[in-house]
């Protein structure tokens, strides 16, 4: 059976967490996620196989502190898809189900995110099938030294 | 009322300054407050209220052992005063010793005086059962409860949740309501407790009185919608559609539920779920849902429905251009007649996009043969005419006219996908022939590897099947899934070192190894995986350490819900609150826990069966009495003086770095004492770590009691009623050597129920009825009774045990599982060995189906058992696991390595 799109349940996050540690850097212990799912529970989305494993997830939030003239948005914090789940779009269909979600819920105007400068599959997917554009550039924003993009998309139809 | 005792009374100086050090203490001005508390000290040392103050502050500034005594000390000192009972439950609810915090928390609100009267006589309005002591208190002055009475209700309230106590938490709350009900989550938390402790008529009534006092409600409004969703769920689980549709409708209409993909879960109309699959179309859900409504199961479509829900599916397809899952649901629905162009389009498009998951996504259609045949020939068809370069006959004529040079892409995905295919029906060689002919096509593809590892790890090539893995890892650095892939393959290898290296790669550079920062981001993939890697090398220490951690995290999980007690009321976030609840308690059946439990369980069960085993593992120095691979390796390949002064390089490095950090941590720790004890830095209550005193598992290994240690790990799997044999099998071991026969009887019970001809259930049974018949003194007489008749109803006394085990053996002698649990029988019951092994040859009989694992069963039993003939028995499973690596002998094994790494090292061609 092909992949499902839903929105993330408590009893995934534990899967999401080793999604995550399986393929990527920034890693976070279950309290963060916990916070996450807790605070907003309707903007995770996870990627379910036919046999009920988390092959990809999106991990999202609101920002709590919005600077002065701002305006409510949303922030992505971990999406990732197993490798042998590629191909397939997931990413990208789990980010649209969330910034529906942020839109919808909490009336988010925009939504950013950060990417590391060497990422290339990710920014392509961000730019081009997303259509998020570079804000701005974060000095050593990773643990190892490297910079990020910080990039944002408009909510607003 | 009782006046204050003399003892408490303080002269008015003492007193003002009693005052004064409470202010302190809120305000965490702890320097101060320890030294006001000593000015009242030095004249009242016996003052309990003021030791047990002190003590807390001491706990906050660090020194957590001297605080608690003066703590217990002031309690003792001042047995009714609710500040003494306050104070220690606020240190026992920091060392997370909930059940202890809660009762003094009782003892408190009992004793706090002028706000809360004991009165046997008067309604209840709190109780609390806690040691069946009913404890009735009455409000004599709601109004007067201080900040402080509020917080010792709510911290007990989250005590009471944690617990799941949850009739005295409807009291809590009860009380919390009625003394604030202007707090809007004072509402919310009655309706939560009546709901939790299953009175669900009491919650809806209480959400409704809430409701009806709102005024002014915000449209589109997350939190207030979440509270309506929760309002509908109750009336769901109660049954009341029609009032929780009506509820729905208008609160949706009127903006004021705003979450859509939640909005429509409690409606069945047809068209809600066809706007949901609009929404999200590749939600399989939202599919059987849809079908559902119009009374179609689709995960059984009959035959007069079929031609109909395929032409459903069709339409939805054609409305959602985007998903492929309304296709793959077609192929699922269509008979094997109609499957061929179904799944020709499915699988050539596929292909085309070098989509890697397809053949899993196909596997499960393979129930039908006919569908796999039809599968196998569609692919095995393309690949036919990709090899002469050019493109399937059947191939859909839109994609036919895409451009060629798709073509080598697609023909390498077809290879894979045929691979795969063939490795699944058993024909390895065939899809490692494949395989060869892919890499030798594209050598730099990472998943020819990854599969061609998968195929040897399955047919018992570990060594091979991680160099193939490594091979993918190296063709794409950057990408931490083929990284971990590439570790775990190592850990089963048993290349346990290589392994952390690699991990190594990814993980943070400043953790004192890998594993620590595995360890700490909570990775359960990576424990379970090297405590296995160690106990397969008999290290068992080490096995022990990693199983133990793996229970640590899962407290760690189980702790991690207590702060969202109070906080998920606050953020009116009350249905998923819920579903954590839900998963917190059926948490420690996570499958990595009960692996991990079970793993550990069989390790303590052979150290109290043989205690000199501890000396074994740790005689010889901690890593090598058993084969360690790394070790016979780097011994086999005469590492060149170059390599050897490299290896040693980076061993004192690692030591130097090992130590650099305990000198930092050292002076780090002596640091903060030295601050302590001058500054007001507020460590908190909660327990932090403590120094591990046991790095490498010698103490968990030469425990006194490691039945208990087994049972302590097993016991919260208990009451969660898991399908797992091994589990049960586990109980039965351990509790049957502590004695417990009643637990020992019950864990073979529910064994039969889930397998009741299992050779592992057959050897135990055996082992019960011959130790319970040998038992010298008769259980007590309930006890006794219950497990005669349980023993009688699973294994009968009619025959004698020999019989049994006879009887068994014949109605079994082709299964090589049964065969083995025969064999073990008759060591139980005291058969010669000669016979026995004459028994377990039996499963070298060419009638018998021998899988892999059941001859490494059978290898190990026989060396269990001393028995000469083992190394025969290795050498026939060498023959007839021919791919296999698992019967080499440890220098075997590493010559092999050495020798795959050259080559591989030497020729790109990877083949077999």
């Amino acid at each position: 059976m092909s992949v499902t799109i839903r929105p993330a349940r408590a009893d995934d996050l534990s899967a999401m967490q080793a999604c995550n540690l399986q393929n990527l850097p920034e890693n976070y212990t279950m309290r963060y996620y916990l916070y996450h799912a807790m605070t907003w529970p309707s903007l995770s989305y996870v990627a379910e196989d036919a046999k009920g494993r988390i092959v990809g997830y999106v991990l999202a939030k609101m920002e709590e502190d919005i600077a002065p003239g701002d305006e409510p948005h949303g922030h992505l914090t971990s999406i990732s898809v197993l490798r042998s789940y590629r191909r397939l779009g997931l990413a990208k269909k789990l980010m649209l189900q969330s910034q529906d979600a942020m839109a919808s819920v909490y009336r988010a105007s925009y939504v950013s995110l950060h990417v590391r400068k060497s990422n290339r599959a990710a920014l392509s997917l961000y730019r081009d099938s997303l259509g998020f554009t570079v804000q701005d550039i974060e000095k050593k924003y990773y643990a190892d030294g490297e910079d990020a993009y910080a990039m944002r998309l408009s909510l607003k139809q | 009322m009782t006046p204050t005792p003399t003892k408490r009374a303080l002269p008015s100086k003492e007193s003002s300054l009693f005052r004064e050090l409470l202010n302190l203490y809120e305000t965490r001005q702890l320097k101060k407050g320890q030294k006001t508390a000593d000015q009242i000290l030095k004249k009242f040392p016996e003052h309990g209220e003021t030791l047990c103050m002190k003590g807390l502050i001491l706990t906050h500034m660090g020194k957590r052992e001297e605080g608690l005594e003066l703590v217990k000390k002031g309690v003792r000192l001042d047995l009714t005063s609710h500040i003494v009972w306050h104070v220690f439950g606020l240190i026992q609810k920091g060392e997370k010793n909930y059940e202890e915090a809660l009762k003094s928390y009782i003892q408190a609100l009992r004793f706090d005086k002028g706000v809360i009267a004991r009165s046997p006589c008067a309604p209840s309005i709190w109780c609390e059962r806690l040691d069946d002591d009913l404890l009735v208190c009455q409000i004599t002055d709601a109004m007067s409860l201080n900040q402080e009475n509020m917080n010792i209700l709510r911290d007990a309230a989250h005590l009471q949740t944690q617990l799941r106590l949850y009739d005295g938490l409807v009291d809590t709350r009860f009380l919390l309501l009625k003394l604030r009900p202007n707090l809007r989550q004072n509402w919310i938390g009655l309706a939560l407790a009546y709901h939790l402790n299953g009175n669900l008529v009491e919650a809806r009534r209480v959400l409704e009185q809430y409701e009806r006092s709102l005024k002014n409600v915000p449209e589109y409004d997350p939190e207030q919608s979440d509270l309506l969703l929760y309002h509908v769920r109750i009336l769901e689980d109660m049954e009341e559609f029609t009032t929780a549709l009506t509820l729905l409708d208008t609160k949706a209409k009127s903006r004021a539920i705003v979450d859509r993909v939640a909005q429509d879960s409690g409606a069945e109309a047809e068209q809600a779920w066809r706007t949901l699959i609009h929404c999200n179309p590749d939600n399989t859900g939202y599919y059987y849902s849809f079908f559902r409504s119009k009374n179609i199961e689709l995960g059984a479509v009959t035959d007069p429905d079929r031609m109909s829900t395929l032409r459903l599916l069709q339409d939805l397809s054609l409305q959602n251009p985007h998903t492929n899952t309304p296709k793959r649901l077609e192929l699922m629905v269509v008979s094997a007649e109609g499957f061929r162009p179904l799944a020709n389009d499915y699988l050539w498009s596929g292909l085309q996009k070098g989509i890697p998951s397809l053949f899993v996504d196909m596997k499960s259609l393979y129930q039908d043969t006919r569908k796999r045949v039809i599968v196998e020939e569609l692919v095995d068809g393309y690949r036919q005419s990709l090899e002469k370069n050019c493109l399937p006959d059947g191939a859909p004529n839109e994609i036919v006219a895409e451009s060629d040079s798709d073509v080598p892409t697609t023909y390498l995905w077809t290879l894979y996908f045929l691979a795969q295919h063939f490795s699944h029906i058993g024909q390895h060689s065939r899809a490692l022939s494949l395989l060869s002919s892919a890499i030798t096509h594209t050598p730099t593809l990472p998943e020819l590897h990854t599969l061609r590892g998968r195929i040897l790890k399955r047919v018992g090539d570990f060594l091979g099947a991680s160099v193939a893995v490594n091979e993918a890892r190296l063709l794409d650095g950057q990408d931490r899934f083929l990284n971990t892939k590439s570790a775990k393959y190592k850990l089963r290898a048993g290349l346990i070192e290589e392994a952390n290296d690699t991990f190594g790669l990814f993980t943070k550079k400043d953790a004192v190894s890998p594993g620590a920062d595995l360890e700490e981001m909570q990775s359960l993939l990576y424990l379970t995986e090297e405590g296995d890697a160690h106990r397969r090398q008999g290290r068992l220490h080490y096995a022990l350490k990693k199983y133990h951690a793996v229970r640590k995290i899962f407290e760690e999980f189980e702790d991690d819900q207590f702060d969202f007690h109070g906080y998920s009321l606050r953020k009116f976030t009350i249905n998923i609150y819920l579903n954590l609840l839900s998963w917190e308690d059926r948490l420690w059946s996570h499958p990595a826990y009960i692996h991990c439990a079970i793993s550990a369980s069989q390790i303590y069960v052979e150290l109290f069966d043989n205690p000199s085993r501890r000396k074994d593992v740790l005689s010889t120095g901690k890593e090598l009495v058993f084969d360690n691979l790394d070790k016979t390796i780097s011994r086999l390949s005469g590492m060149s003086a170059e390599e050897e002064k490299k290896a040693k390089k980076r061993a004192k490095k690692a030591q130097q770095k090992q130590e650099e950090q305990k000198k930092a941590a050292a002076a780090a720790s002596a640091a903060s004492a030295a601050t302590t004890s001058t500054t007001n830095e507020d460590k908190g209550l909660d327990l932090t770590p403590q120094k591990d005193d046991d790095p490498d598992g010698i103490k968990l290994l030469t425990s006194p009691e490691p039945l208990d240690r087994a049972w302590k790990l097993l016991s919260p799997l208990l009451r969660l009623s898991i399908s797992n044999l091994d589990l049960w099998f586990s109980v039965f071991d351990v509790a049957v050597r502590r004695g417990k026969y009643l637990q020992a009887i019950r864990a073979l019970t529910r064994a039969k129920v889930l397998d009741a001809n299992h050779p592992d259930l057959h050897v135990r049974l055996l082992h019960f009825r011959k130790l319970y018949e040998s038992l010298p003194s008769s259980l007590p007489s309930p006890v006794a009774v219950v497990v005669s008749d349980a023993l009688e109803t699973l294994i009968t006394r009619e025959m004698t045990l020999e019989t049994y085990n006879a009887q068994y053996l014949q109605q079994n002698h082709l299964n090589a599982r049964a065969i083995l649990g025969a064999a073990w029988g008759l060591q139980i019951l005291g058969s010669p060995r000669d016979e026995i092994e004459g028994v377990v040859f039996g499963t070298l009989n060419p009638q018998v189906v021998l899988p892999l694992k059941t001859a490494l069963d059978v290898l190990s039993f026989l060396k269990d058992i001393s028995s000469p003939r083992a190394n025969e028995f290795r050498l026939a499973c060498e023959k007839i696991f021919d791919l296999s690596t698992v019967f080499k002998t440890p220098d075997q094994l590493a010559i092999m390595h050495l020798q795959r790494q050259g080559t591989l090292l030497n020729t790109p061609n990877v083949d077999d």
